[in-house]
């Protein structure tokens, strides 16, 4: 591998990353708090990039601009979804709340692919595929904004969680529901906003992939599995963990693409194997 | 006992249900499409293509064999998308419908499912949408394609490139790791080395891919002068973006798959300029056939006359309506309905349609129709620019560097 291509393949693997671990927060955080595998997450990233395309195909707003829409947009659905619908099976077994979010996810699939049709979209602006070399290395201004914006995301839902009342309420009841509940949390309160946090960064996940891959109603699958991968590698319980269980998953997989692409997902999934064997807890996690 | 009565009431029941309803004047095909999941628009395309041909055929008076005319009528079922409910559904078809001829379903998956059943009963299926030679690699005698196979699909490219530009000498190929495009792949690779040129790059990408930027990353060290893509519209349209992204700029990009889809223009607007992509027909094509409607324009003014939802006519709807053309004129040579003379009678098929050349070699591929290859050029449109004899318009080339476009 020449030092040309290795700085490229290395910028690249950072920049997949951010846009990873965008994905992997917001189901991290459903998933740790809550106890909920959501399996709708994908649903919502589609449904955010569906936003983002239509108000630039028809208004022509910049997709960077439509980011705070589809943050807004999912995060009123969460909640809406999660007071309506999770909620009444919140203590129920696991494979309740797996059923119930599988069967979103097909819902919400299908209702896009009803009204919007199967065709595969983009978001395709004057700027898109333009960038700056740095040496041999090329650097994309959109991926370097959503490196960005997922960088800023990842932060504020880090500082929210530490240091906001709300995100400490959160913290609180994930860590323990009883306790929290004595000290008057109102976790029914705090369960929809975990719900619609998550639901929230998906969309945002949604607006910059529109930018990134062409999609098309079932995109989400895709990174729904990839959410789950991530959080299985770098653990749940914090933010941290999400960004360096989506440093491992780009790293692995675009450096494995460079030279075995067509094993690039059977080695990513070996690696989270061999890892849930070893480390059942995560790369980052906390034993328990 | 009471068993043995069951089963006979059964089987009378059945037998009963199933004498065709139609009149005796009637020939019946059955045909599996997809009409709901992953590939609903081209089942969609299927079905129409096929409905188009024999509405013409019918309207025309039908089949004439030994002396008498027949109409054609054709039975649909869905297969969801789902190759395993194909082989059943031609099962149903064959024996509880007792269709007499069967049309192929959309796609190779499918249409390797359903062959292993037309062999099993001996019922001659002519199919438009699966040109996966695996299909026909399994020695099976009632199964053809009208389409060009697979490793043809980028061989124009190859050609068109060469003949344009004799200092070309890498190229660099990848594609998605499922079977047809594998074919399509190592078809154009082994195709380029025939014609001396060197691959530099030769690589499979797994299906549902969502980042390219690691192979691109390569080809861009290596720096081709063609990079062909054998996958489908989704991978093309991303090879393309990234290209641009880490700034790849070949003197030819060529796709099996997604050029010829007006949704790849609306994806990458721009972006599209220069790139070549293969397709089965289109209709600029100067074909002149032996059929209803003898030439690619004619076909294309009576089907959008029928069908004015089509603006552009995609070569799904026009290489399944030359399956019935086949076996229309297949019929009428054998001189019976019998399938195994029939069978006989399409293996021996030689004649010029508005689709091209119909003929089949002696695993029932059709390898003696060309690739078309299309180009999406800066003034907004998409011309056919191979074969050079039946072309519209010159190629644009070589393809100006992405950073040197207005």
């Amino acid at each position: 591998m020449g030092g040309a291509e290795l700085g490229q393949i290395f910028v690249n693997a950072v920049l997949l990353s951010g846009i990873l671990a965008l994905v992997a927060l917001g189901f991290s955080l459903v998933w740790g708090i809550m106890n909920i595998v959501n399996l709708a997450h994908g649903a919502f990233i589609v449904l955010g990039a569906y936003i983002t395309f239509f108000l630039h195909e028809l208004l022509g707003v910049d997709p960077f601009l439509s980011i705070p829409v589809a943050m807004l947009a999912l995060f009123t659905l969460g909640w809406i979804v999660q007071r309506g619908l999770i909620n009444q099976v919140i203590k129920a077994p696991l494979l309740a709340t797996f059923l119930l979010t599988f069967g979103l996810e097909l819902l919400i699939v299908n209702l896009i692919n009803y009204f919007f049709k199967a065709d595969l979209r983009s978001v395709t602006t004057p700027y898109s595929g333009t960038g700056f070399t740095l040496g041999p290395v090329r650097i994309p201004y959109i991926r370097l904004g959503a490196l960005g914006v997922s960088l800023v995301l990842v932060a504020a839902l880090a500082w929210f969680l530490k240091s906001s009342r709300t995100g400490r309420a959160i913290r609180a009841t994930g860590m323990d529901i009883d306790a929290a509940r004595l000290t008057g949390v109102k976790v029914a309160t705090i369960y929809a906003a975990t719900f619609a946090i998550g639901a929230g960064m998906a969309g945002a996940a949604g607006s910059l992939l529109s930018m990134i891959v062409p999609f098309d109603p079932t995109l989400g699958g895709a990174y729904t599995q990839r959410a789950f991968a991530i959080c299985v590698l770098g653990g749940l319980g914090n933010v941290a963990n999400v960004v360096i269980g989506a440093a491992i998953y780009a790293f692995v997989d675009v450096f494995v693409g460079a030279r075995l692409p067509s094993l690039s997902r059977a080695v990513t999934f070996a690696i989270l194997v061999l890892l849930l064997i070893l480390r059942p807890q995560g790369i980052a996690g906390k034993s328990v | 006992m009471k068993r043995t009565a069951m089963v006979s009431l059964l089987a009378l029941a059945l037998a009963l249900g199933a004498f065709p309803v139609a009149a005796e004047d009637t020939i019946s095909f059955g045909a599996a499409v997809s009409l709901t999941g992953k590939t609903a628009k081209e089942g969609e395309y299927t079905r129409d293509g096929y409905n188009f041909a024999v509405d013409t055929v019918n309207a025309q008076g039908g089949i004439a064999v030994a002396g008498k005319k027949y109409k054609i009528a054709v039975k649909y079922y869905d297969d969801e998308s789902k190759s395993e409910r194909t082989a059943q559904l031609i099962e149903k078809l064959i024996n509880e419908d007792k269709v007499t001829f069967i049309l192929g379903p959309y796609g190779s998956a499918p249409s390797g499912t359903a062959a292993p059943i037309c062999e099993k009963y001996k019922i001659p299926m002519i199919e438009a949408n699966g040109s996966a030679e695996s299909i026909f690699s399994k020695g099976y005698k009632y199964t053809f394609a009208v389409l060009s196979p697979a490793k043809l699909y980028l061989k124009g490219v190859i050609d068109l490139v060469m003949s344009r530009d004799k200092t070309v000498k890498t190229v660099a190929v990848l594609g998605e790791n499922e079977p047809f495009s594998k074919e399509v792949a190592s078809g154009a690779a082994d195709y380029a080395k025939e014609k001396g040129l060197q691959v530099v790059y030769q690589e499979l990408y797994p299906t549902g891919t969502q980042d390219v930027s690691a192979l691109l990353t390569r080809i861009k060290g290596m720096n081709p002068d063609v990079v062909l893509g054998a996958g489908h519209l989704q991978d093309s349209l991303l090879i393309v973006k990234q290209a641009k992204d880490l700034g790849v700029s070949p003197k030819a990009m060529g796709f099996s798959v997604g050029p010829s889809s007006p949704e790849f223009r609306e994806n990458l607007k721009g972006n599209a300029d220069y790139i070549f992509g293969s397709t089965q027909w289109t209709e600029a094509l100067k074909y002149n056939g032996d059929d209803p409607w003898k030439t690619p324009k004619g076909y294309a003014e009576a089907f959008r006359a029928k069908n004015p939802k089509y603006n552009v006519i995609p070569y799904q709807v026009a290489e399944s309506s030359a399956a019935v053309i086949a076996f229309c004129r297949a019929i009428e040579k054998a001189g019976t309905l019998d399938p195994t003379k029939v069978r006989d009678a399409i293996a021996a098929l030689d004649f010029m349609t508005f689709y091209g050349q119909i003929k089949f070699d002696s695993r029932g591929i059709n390898i003696y129709k060309p690739m078309a290859i299309e180009q999406l050029q800066p003034d907004g449109k998409k011309y056919t620019v191979f074969p050079a004899a039946v072309a519209e318009k010159e190629a644009l080339y070589p393809m100006p560097a992405w950073d040197k476009r207005k």
